[in-house]
């Protein structure tokens, strides 16, 4: 388990740790589908090079607009907005998650081509955040989706969201950044969770009536 | 040889249209007070590209996409580039390079639309309509260059403009210049003329579908169009150079004039942006193929 | 008309509502479940042209629902809250789809989030939420925090103070 703590004045950006309980019933960890070999060399043209989805599913999408422009500039590492799934290496989870959207992250997240990357932004993808009692709102995300970095806050200023893309072109470039081999090879298990929520049949309560 | 030759001349249009296009987004970056990607983020980005899996919804795709690439490979054969040429009957002959171009860009309209995706048949329809609007003042504009100089060769029209900076056709014709500047502007589909990209609107039109390594070649196609067109417009009005490195850097002050107006407009409506190429280059280009008939 | 003008109006037309001033440019209107079309109506006469809102309020000790409708006048500028009760084991009410077009909008709305039933309005099929199947949520008697947990799963740490 690789965690990288890079601490900012502002927030910290952690790799995500398998710290949730249910995800010891995956089948293989991170550090068995490590790159090796060819594809390290790749990922440094990789780690220079992301492109990220600009897709903005919730309140974080705010903090995107000044990291990508002028003030903060996030194309000096590379990094650029990019219009559709089909392009992007990066898709950022900006912020809350309802169900309705889960449903089309993990559509987008499916039509991204390999390699690529997932990163929860905010609390609200680790834990609920202030959405923790909603009824329609996720509480976390990595139960869905494999998620290769987090970066905590509410919201993450700039800086922090600089550093978290800093933290994963290390993690890159060591090879250990590997959620979507994490995802084909446990998919029943992300498969079953998703189903669990977006094709329920019986209510959650007995006391629950069909309206 | 002349094979090898050829094979040199592609990757010298591709190498350094990608250099351009690196400079380009450092140039543009600091225009907007940014400090920008370093000037090899281009290669950075097509090795990226190249080692990603791609989707393919269609052979049609892939043969469309590759066409595209070749199109314009293709025509660099035709190209002149300083002192270098291949073929020595045709040393750039204009009207043929102008026929190729456009298979090129038929390529390109052929893969996206076998994609199946709507916002890419609106882009690429939007890329052919510009097309429509930007070609005619700048074929008038070449017309009227052949008229003076009895020859459709670039090589010609080069060796007519030798001896100084006064005798480039920039100086002797400077409207049919402004016009086919114009006509650059919508080749390269910068900013005024980008309603065929309009990432916030149709999702970046005819690239919408294209994932990985045709998203590669595509970026090979921008990269080596824009080679070809900014070294066309040199031959035509900067008096082209006998020294290759002379040569590149004034296609380069071309590329950054280009892009210079690309940072500070916003985006024409494409059917404003075809009234607007009817109406100012056809105008500037009609007058001077007056001024050299009469 | 002023705000004065308008409710002796409504006091004279409908001698059973209650009328309770809120502010100068606005008041409330309490009326039986039975008379809401006729007051809307009336309403709408006197040029209160606009549906601003129309929506739920959950009474659950008093078992009863509070159905609101937000009126408003340009000409007037003056806003009413029109409201009636209706019995909570019973939610139904006649719709006023006839007098507002985008009554349409909100009574689906309504009808997804409290369960409650519009008679006239044929178009009540799910709104907002993702294959919904247990009480409707903005009910009083809906936990969303228990809902959230047996659903989305629990934070040891935050959930169990």
């Amino acid at each position: 388990m690789v965690l990288e703590m890079a601490h900012g004045t502002f927030a910290c950006a952690t790799f995500n740790r398998d710290f949730i309980r249910g995800v010891d019933m995956l089948i293989t960890s991170r550090n068995d589908l490590r790159d090796n070999g060819w594809e390290r060399i790749l990922n440094y043209f990789r780690k220079k090079s992301m492109w990220m989805l600009h897709y903005c599913t919730g309140c974080g999408a705010m903090e995107l607009p000044p990291t990508m422009t002028s003030r903060w500039d996030m194309e000096r590492f590379g990094i650029g907005p990019m219009a559709t799934p089909r392009q992007a290496d990066l898709l950022l989870v900006t912020g809350y998650l309802s169900i309705k959207s889960l449903k089309r992250v993990i559509y987008t997240y499916e039509q991204m081509q390999d390699p690529k990357w997932l990163i929860a932004f905010g609390s609200c993808p680790l834990n609920g955040g202030i959405y923790y009692d909603s009824y329609t709102v996720i509480n976390r995300l990595a139960l869905y989706l494999p998620i290769d970095l987090s970066i905590e806050g509410c919201m993450p200023r700039p800086e922090a969201v600089i550093n978290g893309f800093n933290t994963l072109m290390k993690g890159i470039e060591k090879g250990t950044a590997v959620g979507y081999k994490k995802y084909k090879e446990n998919y029943e298990w992300y498969k079953k969770n998703q189903d669990a929520i977006l094709n329920r049949t019986k209510p959650v309560f007995d006391s629950g009536v069909k309206s | 040889m002349i094979v090898l030759k050829y094979i040199a001349f592609a990757l010298t249009s591709i190498i350094v249209g990608l250099l351009f296009m690196g400079l380009g987004r450092k140039y543009s970056a600091r225009i907007h007070r940014r400090y920008g990607p370093p000037f090899w983020q281009s290669y950075l980005d097509v090795i990226k590209l190249f080692s990603k899996t791609s989707i393919s919804h269609h052979w049609v795709m892939d043969f469309g996409i590759m066409m595209g690439l070749a199109g314009i490979l293709a025509t660099i054969a035709f190209l002149p580039i300083g002192p270098f040429h291949l073929f020595n009957s045709m040393n750039g002959n204009i009207i043929i390079m102008l026929y190729f171009m456009t298979i090129g860009y038929l390529g390109m309209a052929m893969g996206v639309s076998a994609s199946g995706n709507p916002n890419s048949a609106i882009g690429i329809a939007r890329a052919l309509t510009l097309m429509l609007g930007y070609e005619i003042p700048f074929v008038i504009v070449v017309i009227s260059l052949i008229f003076i100089n009895k020859s459709s060769l670039l090589s010609v029209m080069v060796a007519n403009q030798a001896g100084g900076f006064l005798h480039w056709n920039m100086i002797r014709y400077p409207l049919g210049f402004i016009a086919a500047e114009m006509a650059l502007q919508g080749m390269l589909g910068e900013k005024p003329f980008d309603a065929m990209i309009a990432p916030s609107e149709i999702a970046s039109g005819p690239m919408v579908e294209l994932s990985g390594k045709m998203m590669g070649l595509g970026f090979l196609q921008h990269a080596a169009q824009i080679f070809l067109e900014t070294a066309i417009i040199t031959s035509l009005f900067l008096g082209g150079s006998s020294n290759v490195w002379i040569f590149f850097l004034k296609m380069f002050v071309l590329y950054l004039v280009s892009l210079s107006i690309n940072a500070v407009s916003a985006r024409f409506k494409f059917e404003n942006a075809v009234k607007w190429f009817w109406k100012w280059p056809m105008a500037l280009s009609l007058a001077q193929l007056l001024i050299v008939i009469l | 008309m002023t705000q004065k003008e308008i409710s002796e109006k409504i006091k004279e037309n409908f001698p059973n509502a209650e009328i309770k001033i809120i502010d100068k440019k606005q008041f409330s209107v309490l009326v039986d479940k039975e008379q809401i079309i006729p007051v809307l109506a009336f309403l709408q006469n006197i040029d209160f042209k606009e549906l601003a809102i129309l929506t739920a309020v959950d009474w659950i000790d008093e078992n009863q629902f509070e159905i609101v409708y937000n009126v408003f006048s340009y000409s007037h500028y003056q806003q009413i809250l029109v409201k009636a009760r209706i019995d909570r084991n019973n939610p139904k009410i006649q719709s006023v789809i006839n007098l507002w077009d985008i009554a349409k909008t909100y009574e689906r709305d309504v009808h997804e989030f409290f369960g409650i039933e519009f008679i006239g309005n044929d178009e009540l099929k799910p709104f907002f939420l993702h294959n919904w199947l247990d009480l409707p949520p903005m009910r009083k008697d809906f936990d969303s925090l228990a809902y959230s947990n047996e659903v989305y799963g629990k934070f040891k740490e935050e959930r169990d103070k």
